[in-house]
C-alpha cells in the first residue's frame, strides 16, 4: 500500500512538472495556431537565465522569476512579431513550423557557444530536501511545482474568461476574421498571447532549474511530452493541459513501476493513441476547436 | 655526391629555420569539432595533437615532420564527406579519430575503399572493429572491456569487501536504451553469468528521461545490493539524486563511463551524495603513475599548450594511441598503406609502460587486445583509481 501511494505521489509530481511546461504551449498552439518547436528551447533559455542570475547575484532561484518571466515574455513577443507574423500571410502554414524548428536549432547552438557542452547546475537552495509525509516521500521543490502549476492554470483561466483582453484572445482563437471585424487588433493579440505563453515557460524554468541540471539539450527532454499533453488535453484548453499532464504523469509513473521502465513510453503513447482514436479533438476540447474551420 | 650533399645542407638549413618547409607528411585529424559532441571531440583531438608535437620535436617520422589536417565530423554525413576530402584532396597517409562510434563507422567505410589506414583512438562501440576491415585499427578499450572490468571489479573487490559470496549479491543492471547502453548491459549480463553472479533485474530507459523515481522504487523494493548503470550525464545525475532522495542506499553503485567520470556530475549531484560511487572508464589522471609512466609529462605538456588541466581522460587515451602508432611508423621503411598495416600488426607492447597503462597488441580483427579500462571511485569529491591493484592510488572503500 505504501508503495502504491509513493508511486501515485511520484505520478502527481511528474504530472505537475509536465503541466507547468505544457501550459504555455497550449496557449500558443491553441490560439496563435503555431506549432512552436522552439518551446523546449525557450525552457532552456529560461533555465540558463535562472542559473546565471542565481549564481551571479546569489539570490534564491525562485526570486529570479521577476526577471526571467518578463525576459521570456519579450523573447516570445519578439519571436511572434519578427519571425511568425511575417510568415502568417505565407501561402503555406507549414512555413511557420519550419521557422520555429530553425529557431530551436539556432538557440541550441547559441547555448553551446555561450555555455559550452557541460551541464550547469543551479544551486538547489533547499529545494531538493526530501519531505516525509506519512508513508510518502517527496521534494520541497516538487511541491512548489505542483502549487505553481495549479496557480498558473487558475490565473490564466481567470484572465481568459473574465478580462476584456482575455475575451479578445478567445475571440481571435475562435474566428480570426470575425474578431478582426469586431475591431480586435489580431496581430497585437497574437504577440501578447505568444508573450504570455513564453512567460509561462519562464515560470516553469525557474521552478525546474534547481531540480534538473541545465544543458543545451534540456528542452528536448520535455518538449515531446508537452506536445502530447497539449493534444491530449485539447488544443488551447488550459485546464485540459493540466488534466492531460496529470494523466501522462500517472501513467508514466505506474507503468514505470508495475510494468517496467523500458515499457513506460509504450504505455504513455499507447494510452495517448487510444484517447485520440476515441476522442480525436482531445479530452477537454471546447468550442475553441471550431477555429480550425476559420481561414 | 654533390646532390646529396646539397640536400643534406638544405635539410639542415630548413630544420634550423624551423618553419617546416622541409618534407612533410600529412595525417588526418577527424573529430567532431562543432555541434553537440564538440567538447569531448576537441578534447580527444588535443591528445592526438600533443602526440604529433612530441614526435615532431624528436625528429618526426622517417625524417619527415608531421602535419595534421583537421576534418570536422559534425554528423555522420559530414564525417564521410570530410574523410573523402582528407583522403583524395589532402592526400593524407592515414586518418586518426574519432571519439564518436557512429562517425567512425561511417568515415572508415570511405577510407577502407580508398585503402587508407584509419586509426580509431577513442570510440567504444563493438561494431567499429567488428566489420572485417583491413585498414581500420582501434587502440582503445571498448564497451565489452567496460562490461568485463565492471564484473571483474564486483567479483574481486566489491563482493569480498562487503563480506558476501558473489552469488549472494543482488545485482541490478540499469542502462539507457540506445545501442551503447544496451550493448554494455548485454555483455554485463553475459560476464555476470560466467562469474556466477545473480542479476535480479535489467531495466532500460530512454536517455532523455526526466523521472526515475519508479525505477528507484523498484530497485529499493527488490533490495538490490549493487546497481550497475550505463548512462550519459543527465541520467547519471538524475539516478544518483533520486536514489538519494528516496532514501535508497545500495551497497555499491558502479557507473559505466560517460557521466560518471565527469567533475560537473559530481558537482551537480553533490560531493557527499556521490561519495563512494564506483565507475569504470578510460584511464584517468589520479592513478598510480608507476603503472602509467609518461602521464605526468603528458599533463605538463597539455597545461603548457592549452592553459588548463585536461578536461577528461579522452585526451590521454588519444595521445597514447597516436603516440604508439606514430612511433611504430617512424621505424617503418615507408608509409605505403600495406607497410603501415604490417608495421602496426607487429606492435607488441606490454601493460604498464604507456601513459594509459594498457599495452598494445592487435588481434585478427585489428582491435587492440591489451586495451583495458580501469576502476575508479569518487572519494572526497575526486575520482581516484582503485582497480586493478597495479594502477590503484588508494584501496576501494565500501560500506559506511
Amino acid at each position: 500500500m505504501n508503495t502504491f501511494l509513493q508511486v501515485l505521489t511520484n505520478g502527481i509530481m511528474l504530472g505537475s512538472l509536465f503541466a507547468i511546461v505544457a501550459v504555455g504551449l497550449t496557449l500558443i498552439f491553441g490560439i496563435v495556431k503555431v506549432v512552436n518547436f522552439a518551446h523546449g528551447e525557450f525552457l532552456m533559455v529560461g533555465m540558463y537565465l535562472t542559473y546565471v542570475l542565481t549564481t551571479w547575484m546569489g539570490i534564491h532561484p525562485f526570486a529570479t522569476v521577476i526577471l526571467v518571466a518578463p525576459a521570456l515574455f519579450l523573447l516570445g513577443a519578439v519571436t511572434q512579431r519578427f519571425l511568425i507574423q511575417p510568415l502568417m500571410s505565407a501561402d503555406d502554414d507549414h512555413i511557420q513550423i519550419f521557422a520555429t524548428v530553425g529557431l530551436s536549432t539556432a538557440l541550441i547552438n547559441l547555448a553551446l557557444l555561450v555555455f559550452g557542452a557541460d551541464i550547469a547546475s543551479t544551486p538547489a537552495s533547499g529545494l531538493r530536501t526530501p519531505l516525509q509525509l506519512g508513508p510518502v516521500r517527496l521534494l520541497s521543490g516538487q511541491v512548489a511545482i505542483l502549487v505553481a502549476s495549479i496557480a498558473v492554470v487558475v490565473v490564466l483561466q481567470f484572465f481568459l474568461s473574465r478580462t476584456q483582453t482575455g475575451r479578445a484572445i478567445r475571440a481571435v482563437a475562435q474566428n480570426r476574421a470575425a474578431a478582426q471585424l469586431m475591431g480586435i487588433n489580431v496581430n497585437w493579440i497574437y504577440i501578447l498571447t505568444f508573450g504570455i505563453g513564453a512567460a509561462c515557460v519562464g515560470v516553469a524554468s525557474v521552478l525546474i532549474a534547481p531540480l534538473y541540471p541545465t544543458s543545451s539539450g534540456i528542452g528536448t527532454y520535455f518538449v515531446l511530452t508537452a506536445f502530447v499533453v497539449v493534444v491530449l488535453g485539447g488544443l488551447g484548453s488550459i485546464g485540459g493541459a493540466f488534466a492531460g499532464a496529470m494523466i501522462i504523469g500517472l501513467i508514466d509513473s505506474f507503468a514505470g513501476f508495475y510494468i517496467g521502465s523500458d515499457l513506460r513510453e509504450v504505455a504513455v503513447f499507447g494510452v495517448f493513441l487510444l484517447i485520440l482514436i476515441l476522442k480525436p479533438s482531445g479530452l477537454f476540447s471546447s468550442r475553441l476547436n471550431l477555429s480550425h474551420v476559420s481561414p | 655526391m654533390k646532390l646529396s650533399y646539397l640536400m643534406k645542407t638544405t635539410a639542415i638549413a630548413l630544420a634550423l629555420t624551423a618553419t617546416a618547409a622541409q618534407a612533410e607528411v600529412k595525417f588526418g585529424s577527424l573529430y567532431p569539432f562543432s555541434g553537440q559532441l564538440a567538447l569531448l571531440g576537441e578534447e580527444s583531438a588535443r591528445g592526438l595533437e600533443l602526440a604529433v608535437e612530441e614526435i615532431n620535436a624528436a625528429g618526426g617520422i622517417q625524417g619527415e615532420q608531421i602535419t595534421l589536417v583537421r576534418g570536422d565530423a559534425v554528423d555522420n554525413n559530414q564525417a564521410i564527406g570530410e574523410a573523402r576530402r582528407l583522403t583524395s584532396l589532402e592526400g593524407v597517409k592515414a586518418i586518426f579519430g574519432t571519439y564518436s562510434s557512429a562517425r567512425s563507422i561511417a568515415a572508415s567505410q570511405v577510407t577502407e575503399l580508398a585503402g587508407i589506414p584509419y586509426f580509431e583512438l577513442g570510440a567504444v562501440a563493438e561494431e567499429v572493429t567488428g566489420r572485417g576491415m583491413k585498414y581500420l585499427f582501434r587502440t582503445n578499450p571498448t564497451a565489452d572491456d567496460m562490461a568485463k572490468m565492471i564484473i571483474q571489479m564486483v567479483v574481486e573487490k566489491v563482493g569480498p569487501g562487503l563480506g558476501k559470496e558473489p552469488a549472494d549479491l543482488k545485482i541490478a543492471i540499469i542502462h539507457e536504451d540506445s545501442s551503447y547502453g544496451t550493448s554494455v548491459a548485454e555483455r554485463q549480463n553475459a560476464y555476470a553469468k560466467e562469474a556466477g553472479l545473480s542479476i535480479v533485474t535489467t531495466q532500460a530507459y530512454p536517455a532523455a528521461i526526466v523521472d526515475m523515481s519508479s525505477l528507484v522504487l523498484d530497485l529499493k523494493n527488490r533490495e538490490v545490493d549493487i546497481v550497475l548503470q550505463t548512462s550519459y550525464q543527465n541520467d547519471s545525475v538524475l539516478f544518483l539524486q533520486q536514489a538519494n532522495e528516496a532514501g535508497y542506499k545500495p551497497s555499491a553503485i558502479i557507473g559505466g563511463g560517460g557521466g560518471y567520470s565527469m567533475q560537473p556530475t559530481a558537482d551537480a549531484v553533490g560531493h557527499d551524495v556521490i561519495e563512494g560511487v564506483l565507475d569504470v572508464d578510460f584511464t584517468q589522471y589520479t592513478v598510480n603513475t608507476s603503472y602509467t609512466p609518461g602521464l605526468e609529462q603528458f599533463v605538463e605538456a597539455y597545461q603548457k599548450k592549452y592553459g588548463s588541466a585536461p578536461r577528461s581522460g579522452h585526451s590521454l587515451n588519444n595521445y597514447v594511441g597516436a603516440k604508439v602508432i606514430l612511433e611504430a611508423l617512424g621505424k617503418a621503411s615507408d608509409l605505403e598503406p600495406d607497410t603501415i598495416v604490417d608495421t602496426v600488426k607487429a606492435i607488441d607492447i606490454e601493460a604498464g609502460v604507456t601513459a594509459a597503462g594498457y599495452g598494445f597488441k592487435f588481434g585478427d580483427d585489428n582491435q587492440n587486445e591489451r586495451a583495458e579500462m580501469m576502476g575508479m571511485q569518487w572519494q572526497d569529491g575526486k575520482l581516484v583509481t582503485v582497480f586493478p591493484d597495479s594502477a590503484a592510488m588508494t584501496p576501494i572503500k565500501l560500506g559506511e
